[in-house]
């Protein structure tokens, strides 16, 4: 999709977005409503017991610390905690569901009416064309509920194309899945544009992994995100025809997905057709969405209160209990990052953005000392972060420890060695695994500052070359870089730059 | 042979301790009686001979090994076929599960064994517990004792009837809206709900969940309170079952009535239809009991006359919602041509249901689908409250209140099956109980033209202590031989 | 409220149940009789009263986060009506009626 087309799109349209995000609670040991683990993936039907095959006679028992990181999401994105609360039975036959009910939560859910804050920068401020600054803005996203309910099985597709029910003759079902406790999201329409959904998108994610309740991985389904679309004409009060997005498997994915359905829905209205309400599905191969199913087949899913389960009576107490397991928030630790440390935004928000490079900026800093922070955040923004994307490894996977690099930075601070040689040790580092002083000890890299020492080769430099130091005198000042090439090349690198220069200039006057 | 038409559970129990007999014995007097009578009874769906003779055997080692005997050792015990055992069938009596193997069992019935019953197999019932009579069973009918041609009511009909026949000294039914207590009272046994969440519905296949509960059949007060014992209490796999302390059901059977208030629910004995016998007999009940040094009075539960209207929206709802699993898929009736999965699930379902099912699943459905649910289920559930209400002002003034269990002793088979209205009103005094949760158990009290009539004795939440003692009184009181003839005797000659 | 043939072949499908012309009928006939005796309720004015879902007034029952163990493979399967390779087997998807 040319960004062009969307921006003049958007010019005309604006679009109306609300997500629904699931989130699997994958740091808990045991399942929803029984006692099997929570693992991905495994053989077939190996994780199963009465409860979650939907067995006859076995009964739900919710699990407590499920209902706890449900609240503590639902604290840590501004939401209410309801008091009183319950799960009811939303009833639709589907072979992945083992009771064709699925244990969920109605007009009771335990959290509501929350929000989120989205910082939008970069190029994607442009798609907000309503706003007349090209300057980075913040959108308040309202979050409607966050309910807890069970995941469903998984089915595979056999003898269709690529796994896909269209075409398949049979499937197989595995319900390892199934039971897994499951926690979603629901935006209010609020996002404008594709680059707000997926900033609101990564923002969540980055929240639930502080909270530490999911991996969140969109790659094994323990995050999926869902959107709702319609446009309307810029002025226009009245909500277009909504489509709900589905398949949107990574944030590129989301955001593509969206940005391609505001063309296609612009694409209809600009002619005249209406925008159908249906189901769509984001193929990631051609880049385009395709209707799954139209609303035609209205569900009726029968909800009532779960009679296998009491309500939840919670006090204020307790939502306080469970508020004060709040660790601190990714604004909170970014603000801290900038008024601790003195660091930039710019650096605060690169190393916030990850939880293990803050840790890992954090423990560096540690051993540096406060007043080397932002030589600490260069060489992590710089070096450190080049290495991961180069490897395509983690934070936690690359052998480059936090000390080490703390170490590093103090050797370049501290004069030992110089910032190209530092490029040198990194590498080195990264290759071996070695701390810097081995390496720098190892290579004899130690940087000489000693002025005695290098006037000494100064000294015989100039004796050597009377030509070009009568040039230099006769004004071609340009000269000063070829000395110091020569000097730097008779101590074999391991002069500081700076005194060579410094020394230069006071012998050749 | 040892005569299992005269022992209680804790004659057995005790007998085996002593050395008296065995409980392989027993187990064979059990089956013996079964071979002679479940011909013209047909109690079971199916017979667990070998599981009852490995239980024998495991408690005369315990003898031998001159180890103290668990309450039921030895004890001869049925179990309703909705619960779960491991080495049976369980089929709720639907063609849908009629091969299903049980993978794990129901804790009410695993406490059970544990507390050293015998296992003689599992009892025929109304398909899924839907009915009154066990007319709608997939298997055949289950005949009352008392008189062949007559049914045995339900949904509990052969766990009813195998205790009535002696095939069984006692035996798990479960109950949703009467189908403990209704077969109970129609086949002259002592027949108990517990307090909703007294015992664990944990592996009892589900009926309508928010009014289910297990609870026994026996011959006397004595025994469905040791049952009680053994099968009450929190069970960790049921969110429904509560921690409130189980007391010894047993200990103050012989405590009396002296002083204890005891209510008639008298608008419910002014019911238009009620057998003018069973009325009779209930007033004498009363009568017994005030003379005995009860104070006996009069109240009326006005909302229980809404209790049926209730019964059959929120029965059938959750009943549709918990007979959904039943797909095809993973266990179960499957058609071998579907199409596809929706073919699947829409013939499987309706070949594997039989019309009862059919009946509530459908009207379930309607009560609970779009633009009904607030008409229907929430105003069931307001209603509901208003019987909780009802019942907990007449506890006030009672510690135990009377009715009828059923407005007729037990009716001839196919009388009503083509009549669902008729055969609803069956329950008509025992589902305001289940609505309200409370503890109910139906007692012999007479016999009404040689068949025998039921006294339901309703206690407080979770005070079926009272309730039992109460019932043990009047019980003792009556002395009744509540015998059918042809389970008179020891059956070997 | 009376029930009527479409509402019954509505709901049938809701249920997931396939009934002949003669079901749905007969049907239609004993759901509006019982219908007509539920109906009552509908002349009770209950508008200050609160729903009883539970009869028992009975909160926060719920597990600790405890892994117990599962059924084997083939207790899993054991009832299934197809198996093949671990996974339960379900003819093609085409009608599942409704994706989620």
């Amino acid at each position: 999709m040319a960004k062009d087309r969307l921006s003049e799109v958007l010019e005309r349209y604006e679009a109306v977005i609300g997500l629904e995000i699931h989130t699997e609670l994958t740091s808990l040991k045991s399942k929803m409503f029984c006692g099997c683990p929570v693992e991905f993936g495994g053989e077939p039907n190996t994780r199963v017991c009465p409860v979650c095959l939907g067995l006859p006679g076995a009964l739900p028992v919710p699990n407590e610390a499920a209902v706890e990181a449900t609240v503590l999401a639902g604290l840590a994105v501004n939401c209410d905690i309801a008091l009183w609360s319950q799960f009811h039975r939303k009833q639709y036959f589907y072979p992945d569901m083992p009771k064709d009910y699925q244990i969920s939560q109605y007009d009771l859910p335990f959290c509501s009416g929350g929000h989120l804050d989205v910082e939008v920068d970069g190029d994607a401020v442009f798609q907000r064309v309503d706003r007349d600054s090209e300057e980075e803005y913040t959108a308040r996203i309202g979050i409607t509920r966050i309910h807890l309910e069970e995941d469903t099985g998984k089915m595979i597709h056999v003898g269709g194309a690529e796994g896909r029910i269209s075409g398949a003759e049979k499937s197989l079902v595995d319900f390892n899945r199934a039971g897994t406790p499951l926690m979603e999201l629901v935006s209010e329409p609020d996002i404008r544009t594709p680059e707000e959904a997926r900033r609101f998108a990564q923002k969540l994610r980055l929240i639930m992994l502080t909270l530490g309740v999911s991996d969140c991985s969109m790659e094994e389904g323990s995050m999926r995100v869902d959107g709702n679309i319609s446009i309307r004409l810029r002025g226009e009060i009245e909500l277009g025809t909504k489509s709900e997005i589905k398949n949107m498997n990574s944030f590129k994915a989301l955001h593509d997905a969206l940005a391609y359905e505001i063309v296609r829905q612009a694409d209809l209205m600009d002619v005249g057709e209406r925008v159908v309400q249906e189901t769509r599905h984001w193929d990631v191969g051609a880049k385009r969405t395709s209707m799954l199913r139209s609303k035609e087949e209205a569900h009726d899913y029968r909800y009532f209160p779960e009679p296998d389960m009491v309500p939840f009576a919670f006090t204020e107490e307790w939502v306080e209990s469970i508020a004060q397991r709040v660790p601190e928030l990714p604004d909170a630790k970014r603000e801290r990052f900038m008024g601790t440390w003195d660091l930039p935004k710019y650096d605060a928000v690169v190393l916030t953005s990850d939880l293990a490079m803050a840790g890992f900026f954090e423990a560096a800093v540690a051993q540096t000392g406060p007043a080397r922070a932002k030589s600490v955040a260069n060489t992590m923004i710089n070096d450190f972060s080049a290495h991961l994307n180069a490897e395509g490894i983690g934070v936690d996977e690359s052998p480059v420890k936090p000390s080490m690099l703390a170490e590093l930075v103090v050797l370049v601070d501290d004069g030992t060695i110089s910032g190209k040689q530092a490029k040198e040790v990194f590498s080195a580092m990264v290759k071996t695994g070695e701390a810097p002083a081995v390496i720098v000890e190892a290579r004899n890299m130690r940087q000489v500052s000693d002025t005695s020492a290098i006037e000494a080769v100064v000294d015989a430099i100039i004796a050597a070359n009377p030509d070009e130091v009568a040039s230099y005198r006769g004004g071609k000042i340009g000269l000063v870089g070829w000395f110091v090439g020569q000097v730097m090349r008779e101590m074999r690198g391991q002069g500081n730059p700076k005194v060579v220069n410094e020394v230069l200039r006071r012998k050749l006057g | 042979m040892i005569d299992l038409s005269v022992l209680s559970a804790t004659e057995i129990r005790d007998g085996i301790a002593g050395k008296r007999f065995s409980a392989r014995e027993v187990a064979d007097a059990a089956f013996a009686r079964v071979e002679a009578l479940e011909p013209s009874i047909h109690a079971f769906n199916q017979l667990t001979p070998e599981l009852a003779e490995a239980a024998a055997d495991r408690v005369d080692a315990m003898v031998a090994a001159g180890d103290e005997l668990p309450p039921l050792a030895g004890v001869p015990a049925a179990i309703k076929d909705n619960m779960n055992l491991v080495g049976t069938r369980t089929t709720c009596s639907s063609k849908i599960l009629a091969s299903y193997e049980s993978v794990y069992d129901c804790t009410a019935v695993r406490r059970l064994l544990d507390a050293g019953a015998l296992p003689v197999g599992k009892c025929n019932l109304d398909e899924f517990a839907f009915g009154s009579s066990t007319e709608n069973s997939a298997f055949g009918v289950t005949h009352n004792p008392w008189d062949t041609d007559r049914v045995p009511g339900g949904s509990s009909g052969g766990s009813a009837a195998a205790v009535a026949a002696g095939m069984a000294t006692v035996s798990l039914g479960s109950d949703t809206g009467g189908s403990i207590r209704q077969p109970g009272a129609l086949t002259g046994t002592v027949a108990m709900k517990p307090t909703y969440g007294r015992v664990s519905r944990y592996g009892c296949v589900a009926f309508a969940s928010s009014l289910d509960q297990i609870g026994p059949f026996a011959h006397n007060v004595r025994d469905a309170a040791l049952v009680l014992n053994a099968i009450a209490g929190k069970d960790e796999m049921d969110a429904t079952s509560v921690t409130e302390t189980v007391p010894d059901f047993t200990a103050t059977l012989n405590d009396g009535v002296k002083g204890l208030r005891v209510g008639i629910v008298r608008d419910m004995l002014e019911l238009e239809g009620l057998d003018p016998g069973i009325k009779a007999s209930v007033e004498a009940a009363a009568a017994r009991y005030a003379a005995l040094g009860a104070e006996v009075g009069d109240v009326d539960i006005p909302a229980a006359r809404h209790g049926l209207s209730a019964y059959y929206i929120i029965g059938p709802a959750e009943a549709s919602s918990n007979l959904a699993r039943f797909d095809g898929i993973r266990y179960g009736y499957r058609v071998d041509d579907a199409t596809d999965v929706l073919d699947l699930y829409m013939r499987s379902r309706a070949e594997g249901f039989g019309p009862e099912s059919i009946r509530r699943i459908m009207l379930g459905t309607y009560a609970l689908s779009a633009g009904y649910y607030d008409a229907y289920y929430g105003q069931a559930q307001k209603a509901r409250t208003l019987i909780i209400e009802d019942f907990a002002k007449a506890f006030e003034s009672y510690d135990v209140l009377l009715t009828p269990t059923s407005p007729e002793v037990a009716f001839k088979i196919g009388e009503k099956s083509t009549d669902p209205l008729a055969m609803y009103l069956s329950d008509v005094f025992t589902i305001p109980l289940n609505l309200a949760g409370l503890p109910g158990v139906s007692m012999p009290c007479g016999l009404s033209e040689g068949l025998p009539i039921g006294l339901q004795v309703i206690g407080r939440h979770f005070d079926e202590a009272t309730m039992l003692r109460a019932a043990a009184a009047l019980e003792a009181d009556l002395a009744l031989d509540m015998t059918p003839s042809m389970a008179r005797g020891g059956l070997d000659g | 409220m009376a029930i009527s043939e479409s509402d019954v072949r509505h709901v049938a499908l809701l249920a997931r149940l396939a009934l002949t012309d003669g079901q749905v009928s007969s049907l239609q006939t004993e759901l509006n009789s019982i219908l007509g005796h539920i109906d009552e309720l509908q002349g009770l004015d209950l508008a200050d009263v609160q729903p009883t879902a539970h009869a028992l007034e009975v909160t926060n029952s719920m597990r600790p986060d405890v892994v117990k163990p599962c059924l084997s493979r083939e207790l899993a399967l054991r009832n299934a009506p197809e198996a093949e390779g671990g996974a339960f087997v379900i003819p093609a998807m085409a009608g599942a009626g409704e994706d989620v």
